[in-house]
């Protein structure tokens, strides 16, 4: 006998709840993600009682941990999962009865299968871990990709679909077909849909091992205060967490810090790396230095720390292309570099996607795989361009600045030492004068909006007398003139 | 003899990493990394020389930013990765990504963004040292570049005079370019190269209503290079005068 848990739609999804549950009272579970769970339920009537008695159970302990779900129980766990997926509350099936109990069920209901779903996986050990994790940091989590692959899954709809025109309107009208002949005409997909609509399994349940957890606890003796010292402590658990990491052939792609202080308050980080990784020192760095920019507010009892996993990194470096910067020395540089500049002063550049040529973005800085190094030096990547071009120093804050116009073009710029240049020694007997321009370009934006954002305004390119040539702007409603940059 | 004698001294200072500034004739077999103009790559040699600080320096509108541009389009087109310190965050991403620079490939550490004034500035400029410090340590980038070309003198003079040297020896031996980006010369390592630019802006159209900035011309001159001695003797090297089109459409 078989148990679906399925959470119903309108309960929240809370990652791990189903699996517990599950884990509580069987032995012999497979979880297929956070919403569903099926497990063996055969030896829980001598524990529990009845079938519908272990049920009820079961939706209790769910419900008390915020999930509400269906129940089935059925012999197969392909009848138990139809069933619980479509039927409400408990349904219970006694061994036998799976085809009479689907008989109804219309042929669509097949589609429901974990074999016709790409986002439908079971969720072994760690990798449910990675998912769960990158949750809980609050990040977007990973696209969930099916364990079969899409071809298959598209066989299986296939068939379906073959069968709809076929005038196959029921489960029971499927099972009445001989299998022999489903299975010759629609071939492994249509063998597999007529053993469905029979309730039976293609396959036996797969149990699985609860996800190991990569967590190292220490309670200290008397509370740290600074970094220092809990670098020392931070050292040991690092250790400990990486060679537990190396057993496993696993990576950590999140770390959990947490931090019981002494006024029992928990300071928790999260941090997010940007490939898998194991080695300590790097580890104990990369905390050290979230701590460094986030430090807790009080004397350190306990620190934990946890790490959320995903299988080893495999690394072939190309004798064709350059060598780039390890990953985890990147991830280390960029830690640092941000405790020394700031979260948003370090990343990769992005062209903005306005014409506002104020605006400038980064997004955070990643070393790409070998491959694409690769592939960069077969000249299939980036490729430069033949043409040089000149590029603009963009003032982020444009300064304002006191221009002589003739008719609104300008004919003089008021140079100052301490203004506009800043680090180039005026030329003896230079005065701004203009002795080229080009322009006006009008541009202008965001006028719709009415808020701090909008622009209007004038730009000219001019060169003046000691030999700059700079970007000047007119705001149309101020009349003030602004240097947004000089073309250098 | 004296020559013996004298291998025999530099292989001594070699193995100490002391030979930084044990000047050769000249040696062209130095690995270095290409500059994206081929009329500065051929008074260079083939490039900047890796492992090695280096200097582009001139005035506003000398071209200092394109021929850097030029520099990182290069390399980032060739797989390498490579970083700029930003000191003035003058760096304008559009510009970059018309020269032909891979982004993806360039990390950006921007200074503070205001105007440098007394203590900002010398606060800005030490801790760009200390990340091009940082980036040059982590090593495994192309080129990383310290630009303080808006960085008024008075922050660069209040340096330690040892500063250069320090960061110098930083990128000793690696196959890193470090390249410094001013307005005058500062503290280029024994072997790196010193290229002054100046330049003239291009004016398209003949009406005052069709003008624009068609683009600079840029005259690279090499100043100094160790690698050059026993050809320049010091005395500055110009090349032929190459041009960095506008990339904006008006």
């Amino acid at each position: 006998m078989f148990l679906c848990l399925v959470r119903d739609s309108l309960s929240p999804s809370v990652p791990g709840v189903l699996e517990s549950v599950a884990r509580a009272c069987s032995p012999r579970v497979e979880p297929y993600g956070d919403d569903v769970v099926v497990c063996e339920a055969r030896g829980l009537t001598r524990v529990m009682g009845a079938p519908a008695v272990v049920a009820g159970e079961m939706r209790r302990m769910a419900w008390e941990r915020g999930v509400g779900v269906r129940v089935a129980i059925a012999g197969s766990h392909t009848a138990a999962w139809l069933l619980a997926h479509l039927r409400p509350g408990i349904t219970v099936i006694a061994p036998g009865d799976e085809a009479r109990a689907l008989a109804r069920l219309p042929v669509s209901a097949l589609a429901l299968l974990p074999e016709c779903q790409p986002g439908v996986r079971r969720a072994g050990g760690s990798v449910r871990r990675v998912g769960e994790t990158v949750r809980r940091a609050g990040l977007q989590p990973r696209r969930n990709t099916g364990s079969k692959r899409p071809a298959s899954i598209q066989l299986m709809r296939d068939a379906l679909a073959t069968l709809d025109r076929w005038g196959v309107a029921t489960l029971e009208d499927l099972a009445r077909l001989p299998r022999a002949d489903v299975t010759s005409r629609l071939g492994l997909a249509g063998e597999r849909l007529h053993q469905a609509a029979c309730g039976e399994d293609a396959r036996p349940l797969v149990a699985s091992d609860e996800a190991p957890r990569f967590v190292e606890r220490v309670e200290l003796e008397w509370p740290v205060e600074g970094l220092e010292p809990l670098s020392c402590v931070l050292a040991r658990v690092c250790d400990t967490l990486s060679a537990m990491l190396a057993r496993a052939d696993r990576g950590a792609v999140t770390i959990f810090t947490r931090l019981t202080l002494v006024t029992k308050a928990l300071h928790e980080r999260v941090l997010t790396l940007p490939a898998p990784m194991r080695d300590a020192k790097v580890l104990r760095t990369l905390i050290l230095l979230d701590l460094e920019a986030h430090p807790p507010s009080a004397a350190i009892d306990i620190v934990e720390v946890e790490c959320g996993v995903t299988p080893g990194r495999i690394v072939q470096k190309s004798l064709l292309a350059r060598d780039v910067p390890a990953v985890e020395d990147v991830a280390t540089l960029i830690a640092r570099l941000q405790a020394l500049m700031g979260d948003s002063r370090v990343g990769a550049p992005v062209v903005v996607d306005t014409h506002n040529p104020r605006r400038s973005s980064l997004k955070p800085f990643t070393v790409h795989s070998a491959l694409r190094t690769s592939h960069s030096a077969l000249g299939t990547a980036h490729v430069a361009p033949r043409t040089s071009h000149c590029a603009v120093r963009r003032f982020r804050h444009p300064m304002s600045v006191r221009v002589v116009a003739d008719r609104g073009a300008p004919v003089q710029v008021v140079l100052s030492e301490s203004g506009l240049a800043l680090s180039e020694p005026r030329k003896d007997g230079s005065k701004g004068r203009v002795i080229a321009r080009a322009g006006p370009w009008r541009t202008s934006g965001q006028w719709w909006t009415a808020d701090r954002d909008t622009w209007d305004r004038d730009e000219w390119d001019v060169a003046v007398d000691s030999g700059a040539i700079y970007r000047l702007t007119r705001n149309r409603a101020t009349e003030r003139w602004e240097v947004e940059g000089v073309i250098d | 003899m004296a020559s013996a004698a004298l291998a025999h001294l530099t292989a001594l200072l070699q193995s100490r990493k002391l030979d930084g500034t044990v000047t050769r004739p000249v040696d062209q077999g130095r690995p270095c990394t290409g500059t994206g103009v081929a009329e500065l790559d051929h008074i260079l040699a083939g490039g900047w020389p890796r492992g090695q600080l280096s200097e582009i320096v001139g005035p506003s509108s000398s071209g200092r930013t394109s021929v850097l541009l030029a520099t990182l389009a290069a390399v980032t087109s060739k797989g390498g990765v490579v970083a700029l310190v930003d000191v003035a965050d003058r760096l304008d991403p559009p510009s970059a990504a018309a020269a032909g620079v891979d982004l993806d490939r360039l990390l950006w550490v921007r200074g503070p963004g205001m105007a440098l004034h007394s203590t900002v500035g010398d606060l800005a400029v030490q801790r760009g040292l200390r990340a091009f410090d940082l980036i040059g340590r982590a090593g495994g980038f192309a080129v990383v570049t310290f630009d303080v070309a808006d960085v008024p003198a008075r922050h660069l003079r209040a340096l330690p005079s040892a500063t250069w040297r320090r960061v110098a020896h930083v990128l000793e031996g690696r196959d890193t370019v470090g390249l410094l980006l001013g307005t005058t010369p500062m503290g280029r390592s024994a072997w790196g190269v010193s290229v002054t630019l100046r330049a003239t802006g291009h004016w398209a159209g003949h009406s005052a209503r069709s003008r624009r900035l068609a683009g600079l011309e840029v005259h690279p001159q090499l100043v100094r290079s160790a690698r050059r001695v026993g050809v320049a003797a010091g005395a500055g090297t110009e090349a032929p005068a190459c041009f960095f089109a506008s990339s904006e459409i008006r």
